[in-house]
C-alpha cells in the first residue's frame, strides 16, 4: 500500500552502509551524468555498478513514452512501495518541474486527476499493478497499454519506468538513506526564484531512439531485447552485466537471489534465465529445485543460506520491517557485500516485474 | 463623489475580507482532506492485513468486492486443549487475560511467518498461508509458524507458572489443498474468508493431536511439500468425523537447518 504525505513521517531508521570515500574519477562520472553529486554517493560508492545504474535510470532513457508520464509513474510506484526516500525526492523534482502541489496530493491520493488522459491512466494503473506484483501482471496487461494509446515501444518505456523505480526504490528503502536535501530545498522561499533554472538544468530531454545494445548475450537477454529501439535497452544491458560482473559475491550467490526473486513473482522467463546461468556454474538441476523449493539447503555456503530468504523478503514489504530484516542479514557482511546484495535483489526485482514486455510478445 | 468613493472603498475591504475568509476556507478544507487521505490510507494498510489489497480496493471504491476465487493455500488451525475445563475454575477477567496473552503470542509467531490470522473461534485459531499474497513457500511457512508457536507457548507457560498459573497445552492441525477465497457474510458482518473440504479437513487433523498425544500434525499433503529438513514421524491413520477413510498424519518434530533430507519414520 501507498504512502501519502501525510503518511511521509513512517518509521525509517538509520542508514545501514556508513559513508565511504568516493574516488574523485566515480564523483566526477556521477556530477557529468546527473548534474549534481547526491547524498547518495557517498553511501554507494562502494558499489560503482550499482552508481552507475542508478545514474542511468535517473537520466530517464526514455525515447518513445511522454516524459511527463513517467515522471508520474515514478511517483506514484515510490508511493506504492512506501519508499520515503525516492517519494521525497520524486515530489520535489516535480514541484520543480511546476506541478503543483495540489495537483501531486490528487494524484497520491487516488491517482484519479481529471488531467490525465485515459493512455496516463492505464499507464499508473500498470504501473501500481506491477509494484504490487500481487499477482504479477502478465502480456494482456501489457496489450492493455498498447490498446490504451501507447505505441509498443513508448509501452515497454512505461514498464521500464515502473520497474526500474524498483531498484531505486529497494536501494532507497532497504538500505534506509537519508532524505536528500533538495527535498527540504523546495520548501525554502528561495526555491520559487531559483525554480526555473532548475528545471531547465534537471529535466531530462526525450532521447533519440537507439537499437539494443550488440552483442546481446548476458543475463536476461530477452527482456533488453524487448526494449530494442529504446535507450533504455542498453542501460539494462550495461547495469545487468556490470552486477554479475561485480567480484564482491560470487555469480552464483547473485543468481540464486535471481532465482528465489523469479519464483516469488511468478516469473518464468527469470527462473529460466537463473537456470541456465546456475547449469553453466555446475549447479545441477535437481539440486536447484530442492534450492527454491525450500530455500535453503545444507549445500549452499553461510552466505547464501542468509541471503536467499532475505532475496524473497525483497519482493514485497513493509518498509520497517525490510529494514530491521536488512540490518540482520547486513550483520555478518561487509559494507560492500551489503550494498552488492541489495543491489543485485533490487535489480532482479526489477528484471523480474519488467519481463511482462516478453510475456506479451 | 465622496460618497461613491467610500461606497467603492467599503466593496473592496469587503471583497478583500471574502476572499481571505475564503482562502482560509480553502485552506482548511484542504487540510482536512489531506488529514482525511492520510486516515484512509492507514485505515487501507490495515485492511491490507485482513483480506487481499485489490479486495480491500473493490471495497474503499465500490463499498463491496464480489471478487471470489479458488486457490491453493495451506490451512493451519490451533486449539487449546482442555481449555474448556480450566475456565470453569478461573475467574472471568483472569480468564481473558490468559486467552489474550495466548492470542497475542501465537498470533505474532504465525504473522512473523507470513500467516494470516482469519478468526478466532472461541480459544482455536485459524490462520492461512498463501491467501493473502502469493507464495510458493506457504507450507514450509505454516510449518515453521507451527513451531514458532510451540516455542512461543513453551515461552507463555514459564511467564503463568511464575505468576502461579496453570500451563496451556494446543494442538495444531495443518493441511494444505484448494479453498474458495472471498468476501463472505451478509450485509451486518462480513469477513474475508475460505471454504472448502480443505479447511475442514485442516481442523479435523488438530483434533487428532489429542488421540495422538502430540502438538503439531500435518496431513499427507503438506509433508508431500515440506522442507525435508523438518523432521516428522508418521502416525497411523484414524478415522475422522465427515471423511469416508482413515486419515494418515505426521507429527512435526523438529526443524534442522543442517540435517540432510530425509524419509519420514513409519509407524
Amino acid at each position: 500500500m501507498g504512502l501519502s504525505a501525510a503518511a511521509a513521517n513512517l518509521e525509517w531508521g538509520e542508514c545501514i552502509v556508513p559513508v565511504a570515500p568516493v574516488p574523485p574519477a566515480l564523483r566526477a562520472e556521477v556530477r557529468k551524468a546527473v548534474g549534481a553529486v547526491p547524498g547518495w554517493l557517498a553511501r554507494l560508492a562502494p558499489s560503482p555498478w550499482l552508481v552507475r545504474g542508478l545514474c542511468e535510470i535517473i537520466k530517464r532513457p526514455i525515447a518513445h513514452a511522454p516524459l511527463e508520464v513517467c515522471d508520474l509513474v515514478t511517483l506514484v510506484v515510490s508511493q506504492e512501495n512506501s519508499c520515503r526516500y525516492c517519494y521525497g525526492v520524486q515530489r520535489a523534482v516535480l514541484k520543480i518541474f511546476g506541478q503543483r502541489d495540489e495537483y501531486i496530493d490528487a494524484l497520491v491520493r487516488d491517482g484519479q486527476v481529471g488531467e490525465l488522459t485515459p493512455a496516463a491512466r492505464a499507464a499508473l494503473d500498470l504501473a501500481r499493478r506491477l509494484t504490487r506484483a500481487n499477482p504479477r501482471p502478465g502480456g494482456a496487461d501489457f496489450e492493455a497499454l498498447v490498446r490504451a494509446g501507447f505505441s509498443r515501444a513508448a509501452a515497454a518505456e512505461v514498464v521500464f519506468a515502473a520497474a526500474g523505480n524498483a531498484i531505486t526504490n529497494r536501494v532507497g528503502t532497504l538500505l534506509a538513506l537519508p532524505p536528500e536535501p533538495l527535498v527540504s530545498f523546495v520548501a525554502s522561499p528561495v526555491f520559487r526564484l531559483v525554480r526555473p533554472l532548475l528545471a531547465w538544468r534537471m529535466r531530462p530531454r526525450p532521447r533519440a531512439p537507439e537499437p539494443a545494445p550488440h552483442p546481446d548475450d548476458g543475463p536476461c537477454a530477452a527482456v533488453v531485447a524487448a526494449l530494442d529501439g529504446s535507450p533504455a535497452a542498453g542501460v539494462l544491458r550495461r547495469t545487468i552485466d556490470g552486477a554479475w560482473a561485480s567480484a564482491v559475491l560470487p555469480r552464483r550467490t547473485k543468481t540464486l537471489m535471481l532465482a528465489v526473486i523469479a519464483r516469488a513473482l511468478g516469473c518464468a522467463h527469470g527462473e529460466g534465465e537463473a537456470r541456465r546461468l546456475l547449469a553453466a556454474e555446475g549447479l545441477p538441476p535437481a539440486e536447484l529445485d530442492g534450492i527454491l523449493a525450500n530455500l535453503g539447503s545444507p549445500r549452499l555456503d553461510a552466505r547464501e543460506a542468509r541471503l536467499l530468504p532475505f532475496a524473497r523478503e525483497t519482493v514485497r514489504y513493509q518498509p520497517a520491517a525490510i529494514q530491521r530484516r536488512t540490518r540482520e542479514v547486513a550483520q555478518g557482511l561487509s559494507p560492500e557485500e551489503v550494498l552488492e546484495a541489495v543491489g543485485i535483489a533490487a535489480l532482479a526485482n526489477a528484471v523480474c516485474r519488467m519481463s511482462v514486455v516478453i510475456d506479451a510478445c | 463623489m465622496l460618497i461613491l468613493a467610500a461606497a467603492l472603498a467599503a466593496v473592496v475591504v469587503a471583497l478583500v475580507l471574502w476572499l481571505g475568509h475564503t482562502r482560509r476556507t480553502a485552506a482548511a478544507l484542504e487540510e482536512r482532506l489531506a488529514a482525511a487521505a492520510g486516515s484512509l490510507e492507514s485505515l487501507q494498510q490495515a485492511f491490507a492485513r485482513f483480506a487481499p489489497a485489490q479486495v480491500v480496493e473493490d471495497i474503499i471504491a465500490q463499498g463491496v468486492s464480489t471478487r471470489s476465487e479458488k486457490k491453493e493455500v495451506t490451512v493451519l488451525f490451533a486449539d487449546l486443549k482442555d481449555f474448556t475445563a480450566l475456565a470453569e475454575h478461573l475467574d472471568p477477567d483472569l480468564l481473558v487475560r490468559i486467552l489474550n496473552g495466548y492470542f497475542e503470542r501465537l498470533s505474532r509467531a504465525i504473522t512473523n511467518h507470513r500467516g494470516h490470522v482469519a478468526k478466532f473461534i472461541g480459544d482455536g485459531i485459524l490462520a492461512l498461508f498463501g491467501a493473502l499474497e502469493e507464495n510458493p513457500w506457504q507450507t514450509n511457512d505454516a510449518a515453521h509458524a507451527a513451531l514458532a508457536m510451540r516455542a512461543a507457548l513453551a515461552d507463555y507457560n514459564a511467564a503463568l507458572a511464575a505468576d502461579g498459573l496453570p500451563a496451556l497445552a494446543m494442538g495444531v492441525g495443518i493441511h494444505r489443498g484448494t479453498v474458495v477465497a472471498g468476501v463472505i457474510g451478509s450485509a451486518e458482518l462480513i469477513e474475508y474468508g475460505v471454504i472448502g473440504s480443505a479447511v475442514n479437513l485442516a481442523a479435523r487433523v488438530q483434533e487428532l493431536t489429542r488421540a495422538h498425544a502430540v502438538d503439531v500434525l500435518v496431513t499427507a499433503a503438506v509433508r508431500d511439500a515440506l522442507d525435508p529438513r523438518f523432521t516428522l514421524h508418521a502416525l497411523p491413520p484414524l478415522e475422522v468425523k465427515g471423511l469416508p477413510a482413515p486419515v494418515g498424519t505426521f507429527a512435526v518434530d523438529r526443524f534442522d537447518a543442517e540435517t540432510r533430507a530425509q524419509t519420514p519414520s513409519t509407524p
